[in-house]
C-alpha cells in the first residue's frame, strides 16, 4: 500500500517541480483539493455522457440520420482530436485521483473494526449505500470503457462480425452497422448492460456528491440536488441501455 | 419492562500498551441496572475485575454529562452506541436487552493510536486546532453588546458548528477515517463570525494541511459522520469548508 501510494504521487511530484505550477499543485493536491478535481472531472464526464447519449439516440431515427451525424462528427477533424484528448485526460485525472484518495483513505485506518453498524439505517448496502460502491462500480465502468473503445473506435471487438459495416475499400466506416454488429453479439450486450448498470449506481452517488464537494449545499435545496442527481444518473444509464435493447431486437 | 436488571456478555478490546497487539476478552456481567449509564456499567465491571485481582479496563471520560468529548467508545459497531445525538456517557443501559452481547472497541484510525485498552490518543485534533482554530489578530477590547451586529441566523450557524466537542466520533464512524466534519466545524464556526473573517483564508488552508499531515482520510460524502456526531454537526459545514478552501486558493492573496 505504501509503495503504491508513493508510486501514485510521482506525477504530482514531477509537476510540483515545474516552475510556476508549484502553488497550484500544492493547493490541489490536499485531500480537499483532490476532491474538488474529482468533482470537476466527474461532472465533465457526465457532461460528455449527456452529449454522447444525445448522439446515440439518433440511432432510432434510422441508418441515414445516424450515419450523417457520425459523418459530421468525423469531419470536425482536428477539433474532434482535441476534444478526444481532453476527454481522455479527464478520465485519466478522475481515475488517478480515485486511486490516490482511496489509498489515502485506506492508509488512515489500518485496524478494522470487529463489528460495524451504520447509524443511517442503510441495511441493504453497507454504510453509505452507493457511496460504498464507487470503487467497484468505477472498475466495472473502466472494463466496459476499454471494451467500448476497442469495439466502436478501433472496430476490433473480439468475436464481432463487422462485415455489414465495411465499405468498398474494406474499411468499417458504416457506424450504424458497426453499432448493430457489436450490440447484437450477446457477450458484448451483456457487458454493456453491466457497465451501464454500474454507471447508474456510480452516478446516483457521484453527481450529488460532486455538488456537495463543490460547496453546493443549502437546507432548502438539498432534497432537490439529491433527487436531481439520482434522476440524471438513471436517465443516462437507462437511456444508453435502451440502445442496447434496441440493437438486440434488430437482429 | 419485564425487569430492570440485565445479564450481559461484554466483548472488550484489551491492549496493554501502544506496542501490544491486543485482542478481545469476554466478561459476563450480571444484575446490571437499566438505570445505569454505559460508563457506570464499565465502572461496575472494573470493580469486579479489581476484586478478582485483574487489571481494570482503561477507558476515557471526564465530565460524564455530554460536554467534554472525552468518552469515546465504539459500541456494537456504532460510535457512542446506538442513539443519535448522544455521547457514550449519556447512553443508558435501558437501550440494551437482557442476555445481549456488547462488543466494545476503541476508535480505529491511524491518527488516533491506542494508548491502552479503549483509550486512544487524540492529540492529532489538538495539532489541527493549533494550525488555525483560533483568532490571532488584535480585535481590541470586548466591544459593547450589539456594536458588531451579527444576524441571528448567522449566530445560529456558528453556534451549530461550535457545538462540536472534539470527541472524534466522526473520524471513528467514517469508512475513510476522515476528520472532515471536525475540521469543517472549526472552520465554519470562525468563518461565519466577524472576528474570525480576517484570517479565514490562511486558516482553512493551514487547517486542511494539518489535517492531511496527521494522516486522516478524505471525504466521500457518505454522511456517516453526521449520523454519528453526538453534537449533530451537519455535513453542510463540510460544504462550507470546501467553499472556504476554493475561495482561499482561487481568490486570496495569502
Ligand atoms: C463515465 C465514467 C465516469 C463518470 C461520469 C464518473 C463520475 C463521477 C462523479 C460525478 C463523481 C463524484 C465526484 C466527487 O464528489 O468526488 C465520481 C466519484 C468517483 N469516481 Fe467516478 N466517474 C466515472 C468513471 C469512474 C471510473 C472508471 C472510476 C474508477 C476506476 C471511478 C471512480 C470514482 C471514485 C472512487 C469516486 C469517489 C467516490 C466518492 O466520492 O465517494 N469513476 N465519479
Ligand atoms: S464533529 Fe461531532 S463527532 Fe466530530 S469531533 Fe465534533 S462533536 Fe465529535
Ligand atoms: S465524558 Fe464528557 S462527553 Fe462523555
Amino acid at each position: 500500500m505504501n509503495a503504491l501510494l508513493r508510486l501514485l504521487s510521482i506525477p504530482a511530484l514531477i509537476m510540483s517541480r515545474l516552475p510556476g505550477l508549484a502553488p497550484v499543485i500544492r493547493a490541489l493536491s490536499t485531500s480537499v483539493g483532490q476532491k474538488l478535481l474529482m468533482a470537476v472531472s466527474g461532472l465533465s464526464l457526465v457532461g460528455f455522457l449527456v452529449v454522447h447519449l444525445a448522439g446515440n439516440l439518433q440511432l432510432f431515427a434510422g441508418e441515414d440520420v445516424f450515419n450523417a451525424y457520425a459523418e459530421k462528427l468525423h469531419s470536425l477533424g482536428p477539433i474532434l482530436g482535441i476534444a478526444e484528448t481532453g476527454l481522455f485526460a479527464m478520465f485519466a485525472l478522475h481515475i488517478g485521483l480515485a486511486l490516490s484518495t482511496a489509498s489515502m483513505n485506506r492508509l488512515a485506518r489500518r485496524t478494522a473494526y470487529d463489528v460495524r453498524e451504520s447509524k443511517q439505517g442503510l441495511s441493504v448496502l453497507p454504510s453509505g449505500g452507493a457511496s460504498s460502491w464507487m470503487m467497484v462500480t468505477g472498475c466495472v465502468i473502466f472494463v466496459f470503457l476499454t471494451s467500448h473503445i476497442l469495439d466502436m473506435k478501433l472496430k476490433m471487438g473480439p468475436g464481432v462480425d463487422y462485415t455489414a459495416a465495411l465499405d468498398a475499400a474494406g474499411e468499417a466506416t458504416n457506424s450504424f452497422a458497426a453499432v448493430k454488429a457489436v450490440l447484437s453479439h450477446p457477450p458484448h450486450a451483456a457487458l454493456y448492460l453491466a457497465g451501464l448498470f454500474a454507471l447508474g449506481i456510480h452516478l446516483s452517488h457521484g453527481i450529488s456528491s460532486a455538488l456537495q464537494t463543490l460547496g453546493l449545499n443549502h437546507r432548502n435545496w438539498n432534497w432537490l440536488f439529491r433527487t436531481a442527481g439520482v434522476v440524471t444518473a438513471w436517465t443516462i444509464a437507462v437511456g444508453f441501455m435502451s440502445v442496447v435493447f434496441w440493437a438486440l431486437n434488430q437482429s | 419492562m419485564s425487569s430492570d436488571k440485565l445479564n450481559l456478555t461484554l466483548r472488550v478490546w484489551r491492549q496493554s500498551g501502544p506496542e501490544d497487539h491486543g485482542g478481545f476478552q469476554t466478561y459476563k456481567l450480571s444484575g446490571v441496572s437499566t438505570h445505569m449509564s454505559f460508563l457506570e456499567m464499565l465502572d461496575v465491571l472494573n470493580e469486579k475485575l479489581i476484586a478478582e485481582g485483574e487489571e481494570p479496563v482503561a477507558f476515557d471520560h471526564d465530565c460524564r454529562e455530554g460536554i467534554c468529548g472525552m468518552c469515546s467508545l465504539m459500541i456494537n459497531g456504532q460510535a457512542h452506541g446506538p442513539d443519535r445525538g448522544t455521547t457514550t456517557c449519556q447512553l443508558h443501559m435501558r437501550r440494551f436487552t437482557d442476555g445481549q452481547t456488547i462488543t466494545i472497541e476503541p476508535w480505529r484510525a491511524v491518527p488516533f493510536p491506542v494508548v491502552r485498552d479503549l483509550v486512544v490518543n487524540r492529540s492529532a485534533f489538538d495539532r489541527v486546532i493549533q494550525s488555525g482554530g483560533y483568532v490571532s489578530v488584535n480585535t481590541g477590547n470586548a466591544p459593547d453588546g450589539n456594536c458588531i451586529p451579527v444576524p441571528s441566523s448567522t449566530q445560529e450557524t456558528a453556534m451549530d458548528a461550535a457545538a462540536c466537542i472534539g470527541c472524534g466520533a466522526c473520524v471513528a464512524a467514517c469508512k475513510n477515517a476522515s476528520a472532515m466534519l471536525f475540521v469543517s466545524a472549526k472552520v465554519s464556526q470562525l468563518a461565519t463570525l466577524p472576528q474570525g473573517k480576517a484570517e479565514r483564508s490562511q486558516r482553512v488552508v493551514n487547517m486542511v494541511a494539518a489535517m492531511d499531515r496527521e494522516g486522516f482520510g478524505s471525504c466521500t460524502n457518505t454522511s456517516e459522520c453526521e449520523a454519528a456526531c453526538p453534537a449533530e454537526v451537519s455535513v453542510s459545514h463540510i460544504a462550507r469548508l470546501n467553499r472556504e478552501y476554493s475561495k482561499a486558493i482561487l481568490f486570496s492573496d495569502t
